[in-house]
């Protein structure tokens, strides 16, 4: 880990919110092929379990660890109709905040931040919250996630139940 | 509530039917928590999820909090998580590692074996508390089978080896998968859902819906160049390509076919997958290697412990009632012991595409058992589930129905006293000579 003080940060906090709004209201639009465009391919994808939130997905029994080929099959199947916990698709409305730069060095920075997600189906409302930790890779004057952790601030799926949008 | 029917089962016509009412009547669900969550032997934890001494998971169980633990002299025991004095909860965590439970309300303590230490104010008491009361209670039975622990609030029950009968042999085949014993993996899928728990009973032996519920799976599973369940061309130890449906007294039932091509495999878990094929070969055959490694297999062991082994992965659940309508799941994933971190990791990525609340398959089950709870307001006007499919049929197919069948009798036979005839025999799909020794 580089120290702050001997790479000062040239990335802005608002230049990150601008990236993580604009993820946001891609998949809150359902524009998930977009959305897939902004990972590079050896990225991760992963939601730990909820009684193990710093557990490596990949070494114990989360509930996401998508590589770049299964977050493709994820996006794919959420597009079909018969993706039937999907359909038709809920609605979520999510909130970023509390955005911080962790680290900064010149391949990449990590990032974490909060969310807030409502979601809508059926008549009823759910709400899923926690924390996001991020790594971004600098790219054409914006970012690529390299790293995307959602980590559940519940101690259990209760009673939201599923994960079957992308949180 | 008197004599009403709960099931049909006319032999002449082949034809079964649940009562819709059994899926939404409260007054079932109290009978359900006398007859079947307090007479039955009910799944509690596997031995690996509390390794070391003072160890504990804390649990609730057919409605009754427990804590699995082990006590300082490594002994498992199974406590009631409830104070003597006033009712408390003696641990709140959810996991740990602790020698002494105190009871935050007034402060009793109990050491991890059970026994009532230490009670602030003794002194004031004219009959001591440890010496009345002495410790914390036990359900009636605890037994474990092949590290898997469970419990039994009647103390008349038979004992646990009795009830699980030949359906122990598909514990078997998971347990041995090493020649180091299994163990669950740390990490659980800890989900509701807004349906009764009988309904996810029926879907985890449920085949039938395989290829409407989950098309999108099987699709991806062909663009990674992996054949879907029922649809290869092997039988595997008379488990023909279709696979087939086997049930077991007490209301165990299993459904098995010849196992699928594995997505994604490496060549490095290839591998990995030979030697332990090959270490089972060596211990207990060939027969007994091809049906643990050559079928994939759904058993449930009633009431509600599913164990689930479709080769690239294997998990446990278990699930109880929070009311007719609400179910609260535990999920579990199974590993050998003694296989390498790049065969762990395939094993999670793999697994977890399928099973639990983010993957890609089980949020579509709960969706469809949730609509069914909902097209149960109906019942008034459609008052009957139907459980026929494959009836009459010499050997049932795994999308069949036989597996549900068998467990709604049992069902029945506790709720209504009403005993009706199985259909066929047990199947198991090994020779067992050799495995019992
Ligand atoms: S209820 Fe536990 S000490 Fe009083
Ligand atoms: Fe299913």
């Amino acid at each position: 880990m580089t120290s702050l003080s001997e790479t000062p940060s040239i990335t802005t906090r608002s230049a990150v919110e601008e990236f993580l709004f604009h993820e946001a209201a891609l998949i809150d639009r359902w524009r998930l092929e977009e959305w897939l465009d902004l990972f590079t391919l050896d990225c991760t994808y992963e939601v730990p379990a909820t009684d193990r939130p710093d557990a490596d997905p990949g070494l114990t029994w989360s509930l996401i660890h998508d590589g770049r080929t299964m977050l493709e099959q994820r996006v794919i199947r959420l597009k079909k109709p018969e993706a039937h916990a999907e359909f038709p698709h809920s609605q979520t409305s999510r909130i970023v905040g509390n955005v911080q730069i962790l680290d900064e060095t010149d391949e990449s920075i990590s990032v974490t931040a909060n969310f807030i997600i409502n979601r809508a189906k059926a008549g009823k409302f759910d709400t899923y919250v926690g924390r996001y930790d991020y790594d971004l890779v600098p790219r054409n004057s914006s970012f690529m996630i390299r790293r995307k952790r959602a980590v559940l601030a519940h101690d259990m799926l209760d009673p939201q139940g599923k994960i079957s949008f992308i949180i | 509530m008197t004599a009403e029917q709960f099931v049909i089962d006319d032999r002449e016509n082949n034809l079964f039917r649940v009562n819709r009412e059994a899926f939404t009547s409260e007054d079932v669900l109290q009978r359900e928590r006398k007859e079947i969550f307090g007479k039955t032997w009910l799944y509690v934890g596997h031995e690996s999820e509390i390794p070391g001494k003072n160890d504990f998971q804390t649990r609730d169980v057919g409605g009754r909090p427990v804590i699995f633990n082990r006590d300082r002299n490594g002994d498992v025991r199974v406590l009631l998580n409830t104070c003597l004095h006033r009712g408390s909860s003696v641990c709140r965590h959810s996991s740990g590692n602790a020698k002494i439970f105190t009871c935050f309300y007034h402060g009793w303590a109990y050491r991890n074996s059970g026994e009532l230490v230490n009670v602030p104010g003794n002194e004031d008491y004219k009959s001591e508390p440890a010496a009345v009361y002495k410790g914390l209670k036990s359900p009636a039975q605890v037994d474990s089978y092949r590290g898997l622990y469970f419990v039994n609030f009647d103390p008349d029950a038979p004992d646990l080896l009795t009830f699980l009968g030949e359906a122990r042999y598909f514990i078997d085949l998971a347990a041995d998968q090493s020649p180091e014993g299994v163990a669950i993996l740390e990490g659980t899928h800890k989900y509701s859902l807004k349906a009764n728990w009988k309904l996810l009973v029926e879907n985890s032996i449920d085949g039938y819906h395989a290829k409407s519920v989950h098309h999108t799976y099987f699709e991806m599973m062909m663009e990674l160049g992996a054949t879907p369940p029922m649809l290869g061309q092997d039988t595997v130890n008379g488990v023909a390509p279709a696979g087939m449906g086997t049930e077991f007294p007490n209301g165990h039932a299993t459904l098995m076919y010849p196992a699928n091509g594995l997505p994604l495999a490496t060549d490095s878990v290839k591998r990995t997958l030979a030697g332990l094929r090959a270490q089972a070969e060596q211990a207990f055959g060939e027969n007994y290697a091809n049906a643990m490694f050559g079928l994939a297999r759904n058993s449930v062991f009633f009431p509600s412990l599913i164990l689930i082994d479709l080769s690239f992965g294997l998990t446990l659940r278990t699930f109880y009632p929070v009311s007719a309508s609400e179910t609260l799941v535990t999920g579990w994933q199974i590993i050998p012991k003694g296989v390498d971190e790049e065969f762990v990791k395939y094993r999670i990525n793999n697994a977890l595409t399928f099973w639990g609340p983010a993957g890609l398959a089980t949020p579509d089950d709960v969706e469809a058992l949730e609509q069914a709870q909902k097209g149960f307001g109906a019942r008034g006007e459609i008052g009957w589930s139907d459980v026929s499919k494959g009836m009459g049929k010499p050997v049932p197919a795994a999308n069949d129905e036989l597996q549900m069948r068998s467990w709604w009798r049992e069902w029945n036979r506790r709720i209504t006293g009403e005993q009706l005839p199985t259909e066929g025999t047990s199947f198991v799909p090994f020779d067992k000579q050799g495995v019992d020794a």
